[in-house]
């Protein structure tokens, strides 16, 4: 249940410092608060700028990108090794500070085969542990321990995006840009919810292509994401 | 000289305070039988201590008490008060504020690493769970550690954090030895509590 205000907040742009929820007004459900929104008493404030979301039956939260990483648990990220120690790995993952990832945390890991990483090595990761105040743990397995895609990524290119744009792109359906070109090209992406993204395929060309065709499509709406692709496309062909 | 003067001489490491026949070597000073001499081995005022009466050796006592001895120092055994510094996955660095009643006054620095924390479980403990930056925690010095930090720790139910700040802003409630609860808000978050009272 939305709030009763006639002038209802929820896919709004807000600022910090909007009171968007009175909760004295909406009875005695409870309602869960996302990322983006504090508890005063009983108004509700948002501290991130953003668009203000709602999800039945009762969570709200402010979805806003930024260049920045905050690093929660779950999430999978590209990360670029800087270290590594005895009992694990330096990562940078864009955040307020390096990632540790476990030298044993692969599949089939033991003391005897641990992987060797140079610094500069591109990872896909996921978060394990994300405290405040600590440094993040990562995995290079899934929940279950199998490998499922996580570890090195090999040549390609790596450019940085905001992290609004990587939520995009990994949404679904899939995004149209990535469909679009997806129908004309053949490439390999993997998209770090930290704000980077890495993409390759068999000719240069095509992964300069597929790296500008995302880059534009952060503010173009569906229609204009499909028109852009096309003028990409018809410069290379 | 039979009591302490206030305008005692100040001796370096090193100083001979005094024959060995004549002068017993206390705190801060030592003997060597080659030169029969007491030698200081601190900074400090030199202070003669009489002898008790009982005893059969009647020479006096002679220590060099540092200027630092007037704050306390932590000592294996003792209960200090510290602030967590910071918390990482298998131990949390605490700054020693107090040893038992006395504040310190220079900076020590004390490590409860994650065998210590607790005395049953040891080995599932999630520091994050247990203490946060920022928390004061009772702890117990086990031993002088290595050369940065003493070890220390909250294996008992006395010895835990007995304050600490919700995200909040406001000072917590102690719940159970898990738990705290945040006045304002009525968040609960994890901490390895201590049990404060005389009463159970």
């Amino acid at each position: 249940m939305e709030d009763n205000k006639p002038a209802s907040f929820v896919d709004q742009l807000v600022v910090p410092g909007d009171v968007v929820l009175d909760l004295s007004k909406m009875g005695n459900q409870t309602v869960k608060l996302g990322g983006g929104l504090h508890q005063d008493c009983d108004a509700i404030t948002v501290t991130k700028a953003g668009r203000l979301r709602f999800s039945k039956p009762n969570k709200y939260w402010v979805e806003s990108s930024q260049k920045r990483y905050v690093p929660c648990v779950e999430d999978t990220v590209l990360g670029i090794v800087v270290d590594s120690k005895a009992d694990n790995f330096l990562v940078d993952i864009k955040g307020p500070a390096l990632a540790f990832l476990p030298v044993l945390a692969f599949e089939g890991g033991t003391r005897r085969n641990i992987p060797k990483f140079e610094a500069g090595t591109l990872l896909y990761v996921r978060v394990v542990k994300a405290n405040t105040g600590m440094n993040p743990e990562l995995s290079c397995t899934d929940a279950s321990g199998k490998a499922a895609e996580f570890g090195p990524l090999k040549d390609g290119f790596m450019f940085e995006s905001s992290t609004g744009l990587s939520r995009m792109l990994l949404s679904s359906p899939t995004c149209p840009v990535l469909e679009a070109l997806g129908k004309k090209l053949s490439f390999e992406i993997a998209v770090g919810l930290n704000g980077r993204v890495w993409v390759n395929a068999s000719s240069p060309s095509t992964v300069i292509l597929v790296a500008n065709a995302i880059m534009n499509s952060e503010s173009l709406s569906v229609v204009q994401q499909k028109i852009m692709v096309d003028k990409l496309l018809q410069r290379i062909q | 000289m039979q009591e302490r003067e206030e305008a005692e001489e100040l001796v370096t490491p090193g100083e001979v305070l005094g024959k060995g026949s004549q002068l017993k070597a206390g705190r801060g000073a030592y003997f060597l039988p080659q030169n029969d001499t007491v030698y200081a081995s601190l900074t400090g005022r030199r202070s003669l201590i009489p002898p008790s009466p009982l005893s059969s050796d009647q020479r006096p006592t002679v220590e060099v008490t540092g200027h630092s001895a007037h704050g306390a120092i932590p000592e294996p055994g003792s209960i200090v008060i510290a602030r967590v510094t910071k918390v990482m996955a298998r131990m949390a660095s605490a700054d020693i504020m107090c040893v038992g009643p006395k504040s310190v006054r220079e900076k020590f620095t004390g490590i409860i690493r994650q065998q210590d924390v607790r005395a049953t479980e040891i080995d599932k403990v999630d520091m994050h769970s247990s203490f946060r930056p920022g928390d004061i925690v009772r702890a117990l010095v086990l031993s002088l550690g290595d050369a940065r930090a003493y070890f220390l720790s909250t294996a008992k139910n006395e010895l835990g954090v007995v304050s600490a700040e919700s995200t909040a802003g406001a000072t917590m409630v102690p719940m159970s030895w898990t738990e705290m609860q945040c006045p304002l808000t009525g968040q609960i978050e994890q901490r390895k509590v201590a049990k404060v009272g005389g009463q159970a």
